[in-house]
Parts: structure tokens; sequence; C-alpha cells
């Protein structure tokens, strides 16, 4: 005996707009992400820097203020205390300037990079390979509504490990020591939140077109590598080996990033482009990424 | 009025899918046939706000076609012919997601998405991932996302696609039931003539791009004046010879006691139990052999022409392919 549907109800309520998707759809999106064990694994992993950047702080803050004019003992060595802040503060530079937060940007960077190669086919490339689209896409939403819930939950991830870290480790320095000249730090935090928006726009944009295009994880990987690891020692021989023009750095799409979260931070590196040359190079990738989206997921798609 | 169009024509590029379609259908049970190439697919897409027209107007549920997108989806429960689903899902996460998507509140999508898994019956099979789903879930649950958000329309492409015949009669029995007993409007899109014969009482024929026929399915068919269709019992050897020499033509015998017949003009029915009486025959059942659909598709496309030429009828056990109108497939 088959369904009989006796207890069919009718629903009676108000819906919502079709903005609200965003959310479900980037809900569903994570969702997938965190119930892979090696996504816990790495994300675990990529928060080693931020915890190194934290207990350094820490450490910092107690060597400057409790040994002072001590030794301490280091992995087995006698320290003096005076030395291994001032070794903290200049090579790790775990000063609370925009250096501590651009070099963490760009170490935890590496890490993002590595789990995002491995979630785009999750994220996105899944639902080409198992024809998902058309139960989106049948639904009263535009193919923006879909792009944006996706890009959503990939600029969620890239922000729980960047600019959220970034922000807890700018108010743990503040509370550690003090805050200083106010316009000065809201325009160091503004700097972080900036530098976690480029990567924010760039990586969902680049991830969700490119998982569209390859939709299988071991393409999507070699694609992502050579965009994004392999570019910087081709530039470096270029630029550095070569004595090319430093605008060959362009072609680092990571550097790009780089430069523009110095440019909000206000730092200015040495031998790179100019960070409004890297802000074009970066918009034009984005705009060729909405141009490909924009052809790929089409509505009409869903009825063959 | 459910489907209201006006000369609406489709074209891509220089090849015209739909040429100036004008439509009027009532809510109910209809159901869109037609070969590969006819146009279903470009109409579904128009109907669901897609795809605007190149020419002409039309409303469906009185949403303007050109206009009504998004509201006019959320009128609609769409039922794809593709698996659809989202892997890593399970059941009640997916259709409270379908609920979500179509606008409802979460917490009313989540409650709703196990009320319609309860009511279609599976509510063994809520919490298991989708890829664990048989064919004949996987089909139910794409028709528990249609109907989460309880549409006044269903649109149907292809339900009973890969189902084993428990799993088709099943599922056929629902929509059935959705359209008699819940009040719902049902659109759907096969090439099984017997899923429209079981659910439909309305049925649009597309071919070309144009719609050739549309109406009642019960007064489009021809009603035959001179063809039977009999149910005997015992050996017909004999009773066949009889009706032979009486001018009766058997254009189909099952082997299995079931025939069906063309008689001459002026030929009284008792004249069969009078025959069957004759030759120790047990007559179990007689009744008029009016057209059937797949007779009525084939005359419609192809012209009118001689549906006597042999046309199977659709027997259960009697083929093993149901009749189809996909490719050419036509006689």
């Amino acid at each position: 005996m088959g369904p009989t549907l006796l207890n069919y109800r009718p629903w009676r309520g108000e819906f919502h707009a079709p903005a609200w998707s965003f959310w479900p759809i980037a809900r569903v999106a994570l969702s997938m992400m965190f119930r892979r064990k090696l996504f816990w694994a790495i994300y675990a992993f990529g928060l080693l820097s931020f915890l190194v950047f934290f207990f350094g702080q820490y450490l910092l803050a107690w060597a400057d203020s409790q040994a002072e004019g001590e030794y301490v003992n280091v992995m087995g060595s006698r320290l003096q205390a005076g030395t291994l802040t001032n070794q903290l503060r200049t090579v790790m530079r775990l000063n609370g300037t925009g250096e501590t937060y651009r070099n963490f940007f760009a170490y935890q960077g590496y890490m993002v990079m590595i789990v995002l190669a491995l979630a785009g086919t999750m994220v996105v490339g899944n639902d080409f390979q198992h024809r998902s689209l058309p139960f989106y896409l049948s639904k009263p939403l535009s193919p923006w509504h879909y792009l944006m819930g996706k890009c959503l939950a990939v600029a969620v991830f890239v922000n729980l490990m960047t600019t959220l870290p970034a922000v807890i480790l700018f108010f743990q320095y503040r509370t550690l020591y003090s805050w200083g000249y106010l316009p000065d730090e809201l325009s160091l935090l503004v700097g972080i939140l900036g530098y976690g928006l480029v990567l924010t726009v760039f990586l969902s944009l680049t991830l969700v077109a490119v998982a569209c295009w390859l939709r299988k994880t071991v393409p999507l990987i070699m694609v992502w590598t050579t965009m994004f690891f392999m570019m910087r020692p081709l530039s470096n021989t270029l630029v550095d080996g070569l004595r090319y023009d430093p605008r060959w750095r362009l072609i680092d799409l990571w550097n790009n990033t780089y430069l523009m979260g110095n440019y909000f931070l206000g730092l200015h590196p040495a031998n790179q482009p100019e960070w409004y040359e890297a802000a074009l190079v970066l918009a034009l990738v984005c705009a060729l990424c909405l141009s490909y989206l924009t052809l790929r997921i089409r509505a009409v798609e869903i009825v063959r | 009025m459910l489907i209201d169009l006006q000369h609406v024509s489709r074209s891509y590029g220089t090849f015209e899918a739909l040429k100036d379609v004008t439509l009027q259908l009532e809510p109910g049970r209809i159901g869109l046939l037609g070969p590969n190439g006819a146009g279903k697919s470009t109409l579904l897409k128009i109907l669901m706000g897609l795809l605007p027209p190149s020419s002409g107007s039309g409303r469906v549920l009185n949403y303007d076609l050109a206009q009504g997108g998004t509201a006019l989806r959320r009128a609609i429960g769409y039922m794809p012919e593709a698996d659809a689903l989202v892997p890593g899902l399970r059941g009640a996460e997916y259709v409270a997601l379908a609920g979500e998507l179509y606008g409802m509140p979460r917490r009313q999508a989540q409650r709703r998405a196990h009320e319609v898994l309860t009511c279609l019956e599976m509510e063994d099979a809520r919490y298991r991932l989708l890829e664990e789903y048989s064919t004949g879930m996987k089909q139910r649950l794409k028709l528990a996302q249609a109907l989460v958000h309880d549409p006044p329309v269903l649109l149907l492409d292809e339900p009973t696609s890969g189902l084993d015949p428990a799993g088709r009669t099943s599922l056929l029995k629902l929509l059935l039931t959705l359209g008699q007993e819940h009040g719902k409007s049902l659109i759907l899109s096969t090439h099984l003539l017997g899923d429209v014969e079981r659910v439909c009482e309305t049925v649009v024929i597309l071919h070309q791009g144009q719609v050739l026929r549309h109406g009642n399915v019960q007064e489009l068919r021809t009603h035959r004046q001179d063809r039977y269709r009999l149910q005997i019992q015992g050996d017909p050897t004999a009773f066949l010879e009889e009706l032979r020499l009486e001018g009766v033509r058997v254009i189909h015998d099952n082997g299995r006691g079931d025939l069906r017949v063309t008689v001459p003009q002026g030929w009284l029915t008792r004249a069969f139990f009078a025959m069957a009486d004759n030759h120790g025959i047990v007559l179990r059942g007689m009744q008029r052999d009016d057209e059937e659909l797949e007779e009525l598709f084939h005359r419609v496309v192809s012209g009118d022409r001689n549906q006597e030429s042999g046309v199977r009828s659709q027997e259960p056990g009697d083929r093993k392919q149901e009749p189809g109108v996909r490719g050419q497939d036509a006689p």
C-alpha cells in the first residue's frame, strides 16, 4: 500500500523576500564543509599560526612586565628577557602595528588557500556534478541569489580564518598593553577589516568561478595551486633574478592581495608595484569571474 | 484561470521553439504531451517565468509571465526530471532547505518538511543521507520538496522516470490524490501516455512548437460505435471462428481472454452473448472500445491517420515497454 496523504495539511504563512535565501544557501554549503573531519584537521592546523601570534603577544607582555633584566629558559637555552622581547618585536613583528596583522594575514592566507582548494568542490562543484542546480534555481530566486549565497559561505570561512583572529589579536594587544591614540587605533582596525574585505571578495568570487568551471577536486586544486602558489616563484625569478620591472609581480594574485593589505594597513613594501596597480588586476580578475558566472549559471538550464 | 497564453512564440536564433501558442486552461490535472523537440521544455520554462516569450503575452495564476518571475515560481512547486539532490544532506534537511528557499521561515520550513515527509510515508527515511535513497524514494523526496510550501500548482517533469511498476503506480496514485482531494493543479510533462491517462483530465498535445489539440481527454477521444472490448473465459477457438463468419474482425487478442473487435454495421451486442452461449464461453465483460489516449495522440500528431492498422493497447503485461512519444516512435 502506498502513501495516502490522509494527514496532508495546507500551509498558510508569510513568505520572506528572496534576499533571505542567501543565508540558507550559505549555511548548507558551510555545513557540507563542517561535516568533514579533514576540514577540522586543516582548520586546526591553520589556527596554529593564530596561536603562535596569540601566545607570542602574551609572552611578550609577560617578559616585559615580569621578567625584565632576568634570564629565562627558552627551549633549553638561557636567554636574557630583553633579548627575547627584542626578538619577538623585531623578527616576528609582534609589536601591535600594521606589520603584525599583515604578517598574520599572509601566514594564515596559505592555510586558507589550501582549505579553499579542497572546499571548492564541496561548496560549488558538487552542485554541477550532482545536478543540484535545478533544485536551487527552480525556487523563487535569481541566479545571483544562488551565487551570493555560495560566495557568502566562502566569505564566512575566509573571515573565520583571517579577519576574526586578526581582530582578536588586535584587541588582545591593546588589552595587554594600552590603547594608543584613538584615531590611529581605529585606522589600524579599519585596515584589518579592509584587508579581510579584499580577501573575502576576491577569494569568494574566484573560488566560486573556478569551482563552477572545474567542478572536480583534483583539477581544482591544480589550477588553484598554479594561480596562487606557482606564480610567486615565477614572479620572484623575473623581478629579483632577471631584474625585470617590479610590475611583473602583478601576475602573482596572492601578492596583489598582500599589496592591498599593505595599503589598508598603511605600509609600503619595497620593490613592489603600486597598490592601485594590484587593485586594478584584482578588479579585472573579479570582473572576469563575474562575467563567467553570469554566462555559466543561467536559470533556464533547470528544464532540459 | 490557471494558464492564459496569447500568441506566445519563442525563438532561439532562427529556430522557433514555440509558434504562436494560444492556450487557456482552467485549474485541474493537465498532461503536457509531445515528442522530443515539440517545445515542452520551452513551454515549461516560460510557464515558470524563467524564459520570457519572444512575442505574445500570458498569465499563469494571474501572474504576468514577463514580470511575475520569482512570485510566479513561489506559486509553483517544481519537481525536476533530474535528480537535483544536494549530496551530504539528509531527507528532512533537504525538504526544509527547499521550504526556506521558497521563502518560508526556518522553523516553519523544518516543521513542514517533517509533516510532508510523514504524509509521503518517508518518516523512517527522514534522517538518511540523500545518497542512500532508492530511485522511488528520490522521486517522492522531489515531490516533497515541491509540496513543502503548499503551492496551488505542481509542475512535474517526468515524475515516474526510472521507477519500477509498483513505484510508478504508487506515485501516480499520490498525484491523483493531490489533484482530486487536495485541490492541487498538476501540470504533468511526460512522454509516458499511460501516466497522463491515469492522472490527467486535460491534455495539451504539442508538436513542432504548436498546440495541436487541447481539452478534456474524454471529449477529445473519438467515441466509436463499432469497436468493443470483450473479456471471455473458456476455449475461444470456436467462438472466434463464428465471430469471423459473422463479419466481426478481431484486431487484438492477448491470449488471456481479452479481445478487441470491430463489428459490422447494424451489429447487435446481444449477439455476443448468444454466440458465447453456443460455444460454452463465459462472457465476463463487454464495453465499447473508445479511442485510447495513445491513439488520440498519434491521430492528432500524424494528422488523423487510420488508427485501425494494428495499434496495440496498453494492457498490463501485454508489452514490456510503456508506449511513449519520445522521438520518432509514433507509428
